[in-house]
């Protein structure tokens, strides 16, 4: 079985690789709590390239406006439809920015609208157990942003499997760090991302 | 009588009826209220808070059922409206009444005074008036009689409850547990002017070292004995035996100087009761003046003393300590004395003196030692002695003139540089505008000592500029002296800078098209470099005036410097690999950069205390008295260690005796027990961890 290789999406507009640390802490999360076969760094893959279809689990980010290129729209509408798992995070942490407003609508034009996912869904018990839904950031208590702790993410489905996980939380900021600094942290809040890899590896 | 004057009897008959029925409905709801209170105080004891609302929730219910009943009543306000219920009851009056009282026709128709005189209305009213009052004072009547039916002290403790009755609710008798319920009664000592206090069931007794302590009970089983001590068989307990006077025992204690625990035992039943002394602080006393240590010339003269004291119960008296040491070497010699010694009567007071240096006779070399002294009015432990610091003047011997004088001190380096262009700018301002008032010669000095701060405060800008353009800061000292377009312009000062930045010209960023980033952030700061260089250039020659522009320029650019947009390069980041084995904990140990030093061994005399805790708790579910004691206990030995979990399982253990949820307060005093971190006595050099 190969390894499981976590893939950051690069697309044309806005600066896809603002949150450069949360691969690998995602990864040393897998490596640390699972036994999946893990992959020590991360790929990077435009969107608009076939290559994408290797990978079952996805991550895009930003702070800038989004913009797919039709090539980009129409790889991602059959990336899901392959079963592939967009986890797209939204770096400013503001319903009203800019990147929140043209992803939303770019995911919308290429895959389908965006509905809440709810709390008890199975994303939330694929590894650890998150009874009150998605973990809340640092960035939404101290109330940067939006001044709002999103009590939901939201998904586009595929039947009852998740083609795009979308989140305002800017968990991009909350796990950008080095996971060598994982040990001074009480509680590891890189826990949600290890469910979202989980889930995209079973759901 | 006239129709009239029997209406009016009628009327105020009625309406005296309803202020009557009004007042004893009032006064039965204020009754059954009550009895209800003190019927379920006899069941279930209710807390004193809620029993002190009682009788007021009581008295309001009664007001507010008088006022209905009297709004109720108010149609009979007025003639008229007695007349009408007279008419009601009597049909064949037609209306003569109500006629005969309307002011229109009194006493105009005979004919109606004829008609009313037939009837007979006031027998009628008078059995009204007996059928409204007779309910309300029935009511009243089997209230107070239920209320006179129950025990004294429950219907005390609803109508007066106070701290320490808890006693009225329990019985005497032979199988009574006479430790069930107890009462302790504090009276402090004197000298603390405080207030007798009652305390219903404590676990522990907070009070004044000598307070008297009686604790009080209902007569039981067995007679009361009480042993002080943490452990019932340690040698030097003192056992003290309960006194019993009617239904009531009581046993007498005095408030010790340490914690200490006291059992009470009565046949089979036990009971801890922890006796926890309240400090009496000294008292703290600050010697105003003299202000400081002096050595003196001459003894000579006189020298004002002064102090303020406070203490928490009550100064008794203070004064001034003086001690004189004389000699040198190892001959020493000392004499002491007081002085302006004071009576207090309060918690604050002052002492005031004044030494005259001749009465002590001091000699060259003596040393004068002075502070305050004030005591409290502790007479049972103390008193408590408070002293304020201690001033030492000493008398010069002759031969050491030289280090007694104090040569002025230069200013601190750091008030050098303080000067600002704003106020070199304000000073030169100033200067212009007295221009006409002072001479020539003074303008010009004047000028060239705010030109040498001009001067002073380019350099210090111009430091700034070469550092930042990679010269050595010792290059610009050569520069300092030369205006830098001048003959080395500004713009070859950029050039050079681009050349360090080694950033191709015209690549530009921001700003004019031909500076890169770094030219741009320095340009306001050479534009306040020349300006400086101008202006001081025009206060050298005295003409503040011609400098003033030139500063005004600096300050703008000075501000334009402070205000430029700031730019944080961002490097591209290094790709991270993630060492997978390692976090797994399955590669090899590659060694670790820094110091690794043994972790601390744990406090065994804490988690002797957990244990105890622990083993507190398990006891909880089956015996929750033993619990209650063991808790007790070990707060007992916390108190002088570790105040907040004391005072944490106090809280659970009165939630535990009370029979309330102690689930929180539980958690709360492990959690203090546990996690109270240690900290370093002070902190250590960079890279070795503690």
């Amino acid at each position: 079985m190969s390894d499981f290789i976590f893939c950051t999406v690069q697309y044309d507009s806005g600066d896809w690789d603002s949150a450069p640390l949360v691969p690998a802490n995602l990864i040393d999360s897998i490596a640390r709590y699972t036994s999946i076969s893990v992959a020590p760094t991360g790929v990077t893959v435009p969107l608009g390239s076939t290559e994408l279809f290797k990978y079952p689990l996805a991550y895009l980010t930003g702070h800038l406006p989004v913009r797919f290129s039709e090539l980009e729209r129409r790889n991602l509408r059959e990336y899901c439809d392959r079963g592939g798992m967009l986890f797209v995070d939204d770096h400013n942490h503001d319903i009203d920015g800019v990147f929140h407003k043209s992803a939303v609508e770019e995911i919308t034009r290429a895959v389908g609208s965006l509905k809440e996912l709810p709390n008890t869904h199975a994303l939330y018990s694929a590894f650890f157990k998150f009874d009150d839904g998605p973990p809340a950031t640092t960035h939404e208590l101290n109330g940067w942003g939006d001044n709002l702790v999103h009590k939901h993410l939201l998904a586009v489905m595929r039947g009852d499997r998740i083609a795009v996980l979308y989140s305002s939380k800017d968990y991009s900021s909350e796990w950008g760090y080095h996971p060598d600094n994982k040990r001074f942290l009480s509680v590891d809040n890189t826990k949600f991302g290890v469910n979202i890899v989980v889930y995209a590896l079973t759901g | 009588m006239t129709t009239l004057e029997r209406v009016e009897r009628v009327r105020r008959t009625l309406r005296s009826a309803a202020i009557g029925a009004a007042v004893l409905r009032g006064v039965a709801t204020a009754l059954a209220l009550l009895l209800l209170a003190a019927t379920v105080d006899a069941f279930v004891a209710i807390p004193a808070g809620a029993r002190r609302i009682v009788p007021l929730l009581a008295a309001a219910a009664a007001i507010v059922v008088f006022a209905r009943r009297w709004r109720r009543s108010g149609v009979r306000s007025d003639a008229a409206s007695a007349a009408l219920w007279i008419e009601a009851r009597f049909p064949s009056l037609r209306y003569a009444l109500v006629t005969a009282v309307d002011p229109r026709y009194e006493g105009r128709v005979p004919e109606i005074e004829h008609a009313a005189a037939q009837v007979e209305f006031e027998p009628a009213v008078t059995k009204a008036v007996r059928r409204a009052l007779t309910g309300p004072v029935v009511g009243v009547a089997v209230f107070a009689l239920l209320l006179l039916l129950l025990p004294s002290g429950a219907v005390a403790r609803v109508i007066a409850p106070a701290a320490g009755d808890a006693l009225s609710r329990a019985r005497a008798g032979s199988r009574v547990n006479p430790l069930a319920a107890i009462v302790v009664r504090v009276s402090p000592p004197a000298y603390a002017g405080l207030r007798d206090e009652s305390l219903d069931n404590p676990a522990s007794v907070r009070a004044l070292v000598g307070s008297s302590i009686t604790i009080e009970g209902v007569a039981g089983d067995g007679q009361v004995v009480a042993t002080q001590g943490t452990e019932a068989a340690a040698p030097g307990d003192v056992h003290t035996s309960s006194v019993t006077s009617g239904d009531r025992w009581h046993l007498a204690l005095v408030m010790p100087a340490t914690p200490t625990a006291v059992r009470l035992r009565a046949a089979s039943h036990e009971r801890l009761l922890l006796l926890e002394p309240a400090p009496d602080s000294a008292p703290v006393v600050l010697l105003t003046l003299p202000a400081r240590d002096s050595i003196l010339r001459t003894a000579a003269g006189q020298i004002r003393l002064a102090a303020t004291a406070s203490d928490d119960y009550g100064l008794a008296s203070g004064a001034f300590e003086l001690i004189v040491s004389s000699g040198s070497g190892e001959n020493f010699t000392f004499k002491s004395r007081t002085l302006g010694a004071v009576t207090f009567r309060s918690r604050t007071g002052e002492l005031a003196a004044t030494l005259s240096l001749d009465s002590i006779g001091l000699q060259p070399g003596d040393m004068l030692h002075l502070r305050a002294v004030v005591r409290d009015r502790n007479n049972v432990s103390g008193p408590g002695v408070g002293t304020s610091d201690t001033r030492t003047l000493r008398i010069a011997r002759s031969d050491e003139y030289d280090s007694v004088a104090v040569d002025p001190a230069p200013p601190p380096e750091a008030e050098k540089n303080a000067l600002s262009q704003r106020m070199l700018l304000m000073m030169a301002q100033a200067l212009e505008k007295k221009r006409t008032k002072i001479s020539r010669a003074q303008l010009v000095s004047e000028s060239r000592v705010i030109a040498v701060d001009q001067t002073r405060l380019r350099k210090r800008v111009g430091e700034i500029v070469f550092t930042r353009l990679g010269e050595n800061s010792g290059e610009e000292g050569d520069a300092a002296d030369k205006r830098l377009d001048q003959p080395v312009n500004a713009d070859s000062v950029l050039a050079a800078a681009d050349r360090l930045a080694n950033a191709p010209a015209g690549t530009a960023l921001e700003g004019n098209e031909d500076e890169t980033p770094l030219i741009a952030t320095n340009r306001p700061l050479l534009e306040a470099y020349n300006a400086m260089w101008s202006a001081s250039g025009e206060l050298e020659v005295g003409e503040p005036g011609k400098a003033i522009p030139f500063m005004k320029k600096a300050l703008d650019a000075l501000q334009a410097a402070r205000s430029a947009e700031q730019i944080f390069l961002r490097g591209k980041t290094r790709a991270v690999v993630v060492d997978i084995d390692r976090v797994r904990l399955q590669g090899k140990d590659k060694g670790s950069a820094s110091a690794r030093t043994p972790r601390r061994p744990a406090d065994p005399a804490r988690d002797q205390r957990i244990a105890r805790f622990d083993a507190a708790l398990a006891l909880v579910r089956t015996t929750p008295s033993a619990a209650v004691d063991s808790l007790l206990l070990l707060r007992l030995d916390l108190l002088d260690r570790d105040a907040g979990a004391a005072r944490a399982i106090e809280t659970a253990a009165n939630a535990l005796r009370s029979g309330q949820d102690a689930t929180n307060a539980l958690i709360r005093a492990r959690r203090a027990l546990a996690a109270v971190p240690s900290a370093p006595s002070a902190l250590t050099a960079w890279g070795s961890p503690p």
